[in-house]
């Protein structure tokens, strides 16, 4: 009887992993599929190697655990938001240890990740990596509706239809989405440089 | 039937109506020109708006390098399950290098392909035209030839020499 109970236990045991593994697969294909895509845009969100790979990572390792290792059901989607979302709790994170590092306000944040030159000169303005690093600045402060469809738009350069498909919305939505957002990041922009003159 | 027709009657009506507005109220209205030439605020706004603009392009021209698609499918495998880590897929996405998409790839060749198709079109243009004007001068030739004889021999002996013989 416990011969019995033990082999089955054995057949249960190595029947276990494997049934996960091959239930699995669709992970690494979801990689193939949409990785460089994925890999582009977090470049574009985050502009660093490190946090790149990190981000990627992270999107991955939850797409694994996803609700009991199911597979969730639209998983473009689910891949994009979730990166798009980690990308920018990363910006945050990153902008929140500058600012406690160097006990400054948030004007001042831009200015130091340009390499600490005087951003206010007519030839910084133009300087890319202020641009960059200010547009990622504002990018982060934008309410999760408009950042969604800025971030899938322009950095992941998919089309309306995707868009609406992704974030459960019309195209028209994201269109008009998109184009609140270019206008508050224009008059956050056009903010921060005033603060600086 | 009716319904592909009526959907390429509103794609028209869409058309037009865009066409019709956008020359009113576009960006490239005259109108519109003026009025920016001549407001500060409206200029203002649209710089900013160009900045934003400028500075989404910067980010999007700056490459990364060749081989992070490779590290970032390593470093994600490294965390999956053990099966996951070992499968064959996940050797080749260790490898995987990204590459241009299949019209970035073939891009290069539309402007040639474009020039071929055009050449071909125009060739089969010309052989449809000019086989089908060989067969009207025939016709024509015919009927001048007909008539000479007709007006010379007589319209009998015309008829029986252009008309074609009966075959049993």
């Amino acid at each position: 009887m416990s011969g019995k109970a033990i082999s089955y236990g054995q057949i249960w045991d190595f029947a276990v992993p494997k049934t996960v593994d091959e239930s699995q697969r669709w992970v690494l294909s979801a990689m193939q599929r949409y990785g460089q895509e994925l890999v582009t845009m977090l470049w574009r969100i985050l502009g660093n190697e490190q946090d790149v790979c990190d981000a990627y990572q992270n999107t991955f390792l939850r797409l694994a655990h996803y609700e009991d290792r199911g597979k969730p059901e639209h998983i473009k989607a689910y891949i994009f938001r979730s990166a798009s979302n980690a990308a920018i709790s990363m910006l945050r994170r990153r902008a929140a240890e500058r600012k406690r590092l160097s006990q400054c306000p948030r004007s001042l944040l831009c200015k130091q990740s340009s390499g600490g030159q005087d951003v206010s000169s007519p030839a910084n303005e133009l300087d890319s990596k202020y641009l960059q690093e200010t547009l990622r600045c504002c990018i982060a402060q934008l309410p999760e509706h408009l950042r969604n469809a800025i971030t899938l738009r322009d950095l992941a350069e998919l089309s309306y239809a995707q868009i609406g498909r992704i974030l459960g919305i019309s195209s028209a939505t994201a269109r008009v989405y998109r184009c609140k957002a270019i206008q508050l990041l224009s008059v956050w922009m056009n903010k921060e440089k005033k603060e600086r003159k | 039937m009716k319904t592909i027709k009526s959907n390429k009657k509103c794609r028209q009506i869409r058309t037009w109506l865009y066409k019709a507005i956008s020359s009113r109220i576009g960006f490239d209205a005259d109108w519109l020109q003026n009025h920016i030439a001549n407001c500060p605020r409206c200029q203002r706004r649209i710089v900013s708006c160009g900045k934003v603009n400028l500075a989404l392009s910067v980010i999007k021209s700056q490459p990364h390098k060749l081989d992070l698609l490779m590290r970032a499918n390593a470093q994600a495998i490294g965390v999956l399950k053990h099966g996951l880590r070992q499968a064959p897929k996940a050797q080749k996405l260790r490898r995987m290098l990204p590459e241009p998409k299949l019209l970035e790839r073939w891009g290069k060749y539309a402007h040639p392909a474009a020039n071929a198709a055009a050449c071909i079109a125009i060739l089969l243009l010309m052989k449809i035209g000019v086989f089908f004007s060989m067969d009207k001068f025939q016709g024509e030739g015919q009927k001048i030839v007909k008539q000479y004889y007709s007006s010379h021999v007589g319209q009998e002996m015309a008829d029986e020499i252009f008309t074609p013989p009966r075959t049993n």
